[in-house]
């Protein structure tokens, strides 16, 4: 049965519309994992020496024994955001003559084959097996592998019950961003430490090997629970997320932007009531943080804005860069809806300026938290704001008549590809290329701050000219119009 | 005359869909359009609504090309399939929307949709859904009653028959029948002759994209066609 299963996945796999679009990105997947995994070995193989020198002067076992479970936090983290619940393929199976239990085993085996669980056994194997062994005992040795590997496969059940738990629950998410908070703030006033915890557990499992066994106790409890809840919940109205009662909402602050206004409130809840455009924008907001990277003292204190140029622009305008690839695929389902409607092309276009202005009026204010850096931040955020809204928003907007790519709402956006095409790839080049065009020969030739000047200036030039660039995009959708909406019409 | 077709031709990878030489439809009329499938219907709806251009040829709305004038969407409403409806949003959303494209406030919007509360049968207002968690059947009613909403001059259905439940079909026909007047001109594609030979006026008949029989319906017609199709 369960290799039926895999070779219905495998024909689904090969046979589906997209094709070309899916071998690309799982060959893309594919080398991502070989590298992932050639970089592990390397990390487990010289285990070592790479403590040795980021840590000088500290006990090897303590840092690695601390480092475990620090690790492990990390990955779930990375897990719920990354990793795929696979119970929807099981929907054409459940009114077969097929017992339950099987449906149930076939997810729970096939949630092992994930990348995520053959990354710790390169990166702490090769240390284990070298110095516990040594140290210790075989018996030791073989205990703190089995450890490790609870831990992993506990992980991974744990994401997929958690993740099957909050589909459209968004209390338990926020829940555990609170758990999070608490034990990240517990950490940094140094009142916990996941470290010494961690060091303590380990360092138990060296001394008493058996201690393991709870390891293992705790992992076969998280797969019994995922695969209970799974064998109780395994109908098709509860596979699909969210039960409770939906609610009409409106924006009264669009109303005063007319029809235009409209729009951009049918956009807002597109992205609130859609799991792929949500994760999108939720993802860009973590870009927000870019600046932690990029403002560097030093570099602020040289007024070096060149190289904080591409974070600014980044930072108030990833909602135009990230959201606005794909754009307008993101309404394609509705597309003919929109075209044959009483809507005017001229305002449909309208709206998606003042949508994108709106998102990096919002994005600039709350990047200017950076100012408490430096009032240098504040200019350069300022000068990269008016750039976004008067000329990146119109590059996004022109390769956007250039998309056909449907894009499926209801997908995640981790490693999807669906709707990555030629437009939306090369889309950011410019976008993100040309203010340096302009800042590096006016710094070069006068200073920094004419350099900031001139992007700014540039943006709000484009500002005034928007009329002009509604018009050219207009004429730009209506040459292609036709072939937007039939590539639309095409669902993968 | 409301809509002119002449010298119309779609083809797709050398196939025709749609090769319509003339055809002309009247103000007041009702009109089904029936044929196989295949026949061309909803590429001929699409022309129609400029969401497909055609290869050659064009279709005059009020004498303006559709391809070329947005003119026509001032008084032509149509629901063709759920790719019209914006699935995220609740049915009243969805109902506003609409409305405010056409200048009609929200209290505009509740009372229009007072009427249609026998042809709703409880289900799609304050049902706590959004449209896509909707049957099909419930969504092509959301569809029709946006369409009918928008008081046009040029109504174009695309199957309004199919998925509805007998109750609600024979409402629709009613209600069809009910609207009919000098000012609007319907469009009606079916599988279902019965219905509509009992609502239109008028019938045409496809064959691979080409016009068979126009006819005005008469007490023979429902024969004449089932002849045709039990060939």
């Amino acid at each position: 049965m369960l290799l039926t299963f895999l070779s219905h996945q495998w024909t689904g796999f090969w046979r589906s519309k997209s094709k070309t679009g899916t071998v690309a990105a799982q060959l893309l997947m594919g080398f991502l994992v070989l590298y992932l995994i050639v970089v592990s070995i390397f990390v487990g193989y010289s285990m070592e020496e790479i403590i040795e020198k980021l840590l000088p002067g500290k006990e090897l076992m303590v840092v690695f024994n601390g480092m475990i479970l620090y690790y492990y936090a990390m990955e779930f983290l990375v897990r719920m955001q990354i990793q795929e619940l696979p119970t929807l393929a099981v929907v054409p199976y459940l009114h077969l003559n097929i017992p339950k239990q099987k449906l149930v085993n076939f997810l729970n085996i096939s949630a092992i084959f994930s990348p995520f669980n053959i990354l710790p056994v390169f990166i702490f194997f090769p240390f284990i097996v070298m110095n516990i062994r040594v140290d210790y005992s075989l018996f030791a040795c073989i205990m703190y592998l089995v450890t490790i590997l609870s831990l992993t496969v506990f992980n991974n059940y744990a994401v997929l019950y958690f993740k099957r738990l909050s589909t459209g629950n968004i209390k338990i998410i926020l829940a555990g961003l609170l758990v999070l908070f608490i034990v990240g703030g517990l950490e940094y006033f140094n009142i916990f430490s996941i470290a010494s915890v961690s060091n303590v557990i380990f360092q138990a499992i060296c001394s008493y090997p058996l201690v393991a066994i709870c390891f293992i106790v705790l992992a076969s409890a998280m797969f019994l629970i995922n695969a209970r809840f799974l064998k109780r919940n395994l109908y098709i109205e509860e596979l699909k997320s969210g039960a409770e009662k939906k609610s009409s909402t409106d924006y009264p602050f669009l109303d005063r932007f007319g029809e235009a206004g409209t729009l951009v409130a049918l956009e807002i809840k597109l992205i609130l009531r859609n799991k792929r455009p949500r994760s999108t924008v939720s993802k860009g907001l973590i870009f927000i943080f870019y600046g932690l990277l990029f403002y560097k003292s030093n570099v602020i204190e040289g007024d070096e804005f060149g190289k904080m140029l591409f974070a600014a622009i980044f930072m108030t305008g990833n909602m135009t860069l990230l959201y606005g690839q794909f754009m307008f695929g993101w309404q394609a389902a509705e597309f003919d809806g929109l075209l044959a409607n009483k809507t005017n092309v001229r305002t449909f276009f309208k709206a998606k300026l003042l949508m994108l202005t709106i998102a990096s009026t919002v994005l600039t204010l709350i990047t200017s938290l950076y100012g408490l850096i430096s009032w240098k931040l504040l200019l350069l955020q300022f000068a990269a704001y008016f750039y976004n809204i008067g000329i990146g928003a119109v590059i996004v907007l022109y390769f956007a008549t250039r998309n056909y790519k449907y894009i499926d709402l209801k997908k995640g956006s981790s490693f999807n590809w669906q709707g990555v095409g030629a437009s939306s790839m090369l889309m950011s080049l410019p976008i993100l290329l040309f203010p340096y065009v302009i800042y590096l020969p006016v710094a070069w030739l006068y200073n920094p701050y004419w350099g900031l000047t001139a992007i700014a200036l540039l943006g709000i030039a484009g500002l005034f000219l928007r009329n002009f660039w509604l018009t050219a995009l207009v004429t730009s959708f209506n040459t292609r119009k036709y072939k937007i909406a039939a590539g639309f019409r095409e669902q993968s | 005359m409301i809509i002119e077709i002449s010298k119309l031709n779609k083809t797709y990878a050398g196939h025709t869909v749609v090769d319509i030489d003339h055809l002309v439809i009247n103000e007041g009329e009702m009109v089904g359009i029936i044929g196989n499938n295949g026949a061309g219907k909803t590429t001929l709806f699409r022309m129609l609504l400029d969401l497909i251009r055609p290869d050659t040829g064009e279709i005059l709305s009020k004498g303006f090309n559709v391809a070329e004038s947005d003119q026509w969407k001032n008084y032509t409403a149509s629901y063709l399939d759920e790719g019209f409806l914006i699935d995220y949003l609740t049915p009243e959303e969805y109902f506003i929307f609409v409305g405010s494209l056409h200048q009609m406030s929200v209290a505009d919007v509740a009372e229009h949709l007072k009427k249609y509360q026998e042809f709703f049968n409880g289900e799609i207002l304050d049902s706590g859904k959004y449209i896509r968690d909707f049957s099909k059947g419930n969504q092509n009613k959301v569809g029709i009653v946006s369409a009918l909403m928008q008081n046009p001059e040029l109504l174009v259905l695309d199957e309004p028959f199919a998925n509805l439940d007998p109750t609600t079909q024979i409402r629709l026909k009613a209600h069809l029948k009910q609207l009919k007047s000098a000012q609007l001109t319907t469009l009606i594609s079916s599988h279902d002759l019965n219905h509509v030979t009992e609502v239109c006026d008028r019938i045409i008949l496809f064959e691979k994209g080409k016009v068979i029989k126009d006819m005005y319906t008469t007490e023979h017609t429902l024969n004449e066609l089932e002849d045709y199709f039990s060939r």
